[in-house]
């Protein structure tokens, strides 16, 4: 079975948590969950992944985290929300991925893909 | 649930004991539980919900560079800690436990051994004494000995798991209770120890039953000191083990035989705390021997304990 590439997705997790933050403020497992949902159950985010990411990106001031209570059953959680900074990066991570996605997709055989649907 | 508590607690167990990490590790914790949580509720079994959450936790070695943690994560700088099992732990209490009463036994025969020269004054009386002595020895050398094989524990540097820890605290808790009630009947054994003296004083004017008073002095100090010793080797058992995680570690964070421990930040009043009572105690007796104001002298222990709080309160600011 094919899986992910980590090295490639590593370079867009940022990119995937900045995406789900644009909407609303969320938390860690939310975010984990919306991931997975969003891509089909095929990539699943590591606990220590997304720490790693909440972490080196409030560092870098793209995102914010503050306490509230969770609505549904109260339990008090660290929230997270995106910051200027944060939209900013977020569109210069989409171009680059555009770029990338453009330059790669050069050199994959069309045929083979075909062949897998 | 527990067990993806126990492997987070086993994951962080080394790491240093700061405010990043204490935060990574509530974070994850959370994550975890909440995964946890979701997958109970789609009907998976505990086995299933607990496999998943842990194959999915990933890698300290993730986080290692933002929590400033990576020389612990690496492999070759961990510092080599030997691992202590339940079991061994479980054992090592027993038989600290019951080579502390057999010390008490040992201190019980030498305290009651001048009874009989005492009592006959006679060959017989002396050969109590030197049984006693001998017997009390012999005690002494083979719980010395017996205990020698667990002097790894204060000589290496050893840890144990975060279940480990629970088990010995959880014990300990429930000791606290028989512990207390066994050293007050000691003190009680102790105070009153005179009281015999005094009574068969009152009652036999010829003064032939003295002695008895006095062996039943002997007798009731040395079962209060067999209380005392027993009860303090358990205990100390207890803390010899919970102090084993190095404390400035998550592991070592739960101790909460440290938890009472005044760490003083000034090199030199720490210096001066360590004598402190003994001071104290040598004041209290000079001045009371010196001057014969026993009535008034107590005051000292009054104004040192004050005194104490005192700075206590000023180091924690």
């Amino acid at each position: 079975m094919v899986s992910i590439s980590s090295d490639v997705i590593r370079g867009y997790n940022d990119t995937m948590i900045l995406y789900l933050l644009l909407e609303r403020a969320s938390y860690g497992y939310e975010i984990s969950r919306q991931i997975k949902k969003l891509s089909e159950e095929k990539y699943v985010i590591k606990e220590t992944t997304l720490y790693s990411a909440f972490t080196r990106m409030e560092k870098n001031g793209y995102i914010e985290s503050f306490y509230d209570e969770d609505a549904s059953n109260g339990k008090r959680r660290t929230y997270y929300r995106i910051t200027d900074a944060g939209r900013q990066y977020y569109k210069e991570k989409c171009a680059e991925w555009k770029l990338t996605k453009e330059v790669v997709e050069k050199f994959i055989e069309e045929e083979q893909e075909n062949g897998d649907n | 649930m527990e067990t993806i508590k126990n492997y987070l607690e086993t994951m962080f167990q080394n790491l240093p004991n700061t405010i990043e990490v204490k935060r990574a590790k509530h974070e994850l914790g959370q994550m975890m539980e909440d995964k946890y949580m979701e997958l109970k509720a789609e009907g998976k079994s505990e086995n299933e919900a607990v496999g998943i959450v842990i194959s999915e936790f990933g890698n300290l070695d993730e986080i290692a560079d933002d929590l400033g943690i990576s020389v612990y994560v690496k492999e070759e700088n961990v510092i080599e800690r030997r691992m202590v099992s339940t079991q061994e732990v479980k054992d090592y209490i027993n038989e600290k436990s019951r080579y502390g009463f057999m010390i008490g036994l040992g201190v019980l025969l030498c305290i009651i051994s001048p009874c009989g020269v005492i009592i006959t004054e006679n060959i017989y009386g002396i050969m109590f004494l030197f049984v006693a002595v001998t017997i009390a020895v012999g005690m002494f050398v083979f719980s010395g000995v017996s205990m020698g094989k667990w002097e790894f524990l204060k000589r290496d540097l050893c840890s144990i798991d975060f279940s480990t820890t629970e088990y010995v605290h959880n014990q300990k808790e429930n000791y606290r209770m028989t512990n207390a009630l066994m050293n007050t009947i000691g003190v009680v054994l102790c105070v009153f120890c005179c009281v015999p003296v005094i009574i068969i004083s009152e009652f036999d004017r010829s003064g032939r039953l003295d002695v008895f008073g006095v062996v039943l002095l002997l007798v009731l100090v040395a079962i209060g000191v067999v209380l005392f010793v027993s009860t303090g080797n358990r205990m100390s058992a207890y803390d010899t083990i919970l102090k084993l995680n190095s404390e400035d570690t998550i592991g070592g964070n739960f101790v909460a035989s440290q938890k009472g421990q005044v760490r003083y930040s000034n090199k030199t009043l720490a210096a001066i705390m360590s004598v402190y009572w003994p001071t104290v105690t040598c004041v209290y007796l000079c001045w009371s021997f010196l001057s014969g104001a026993w009535h008034i002298t107590w005051i000292v222990w009054v104004i040192a304990g004050i005194f104490e709080t005192f700075i206590k309160n000023m180091n924690r600011n």
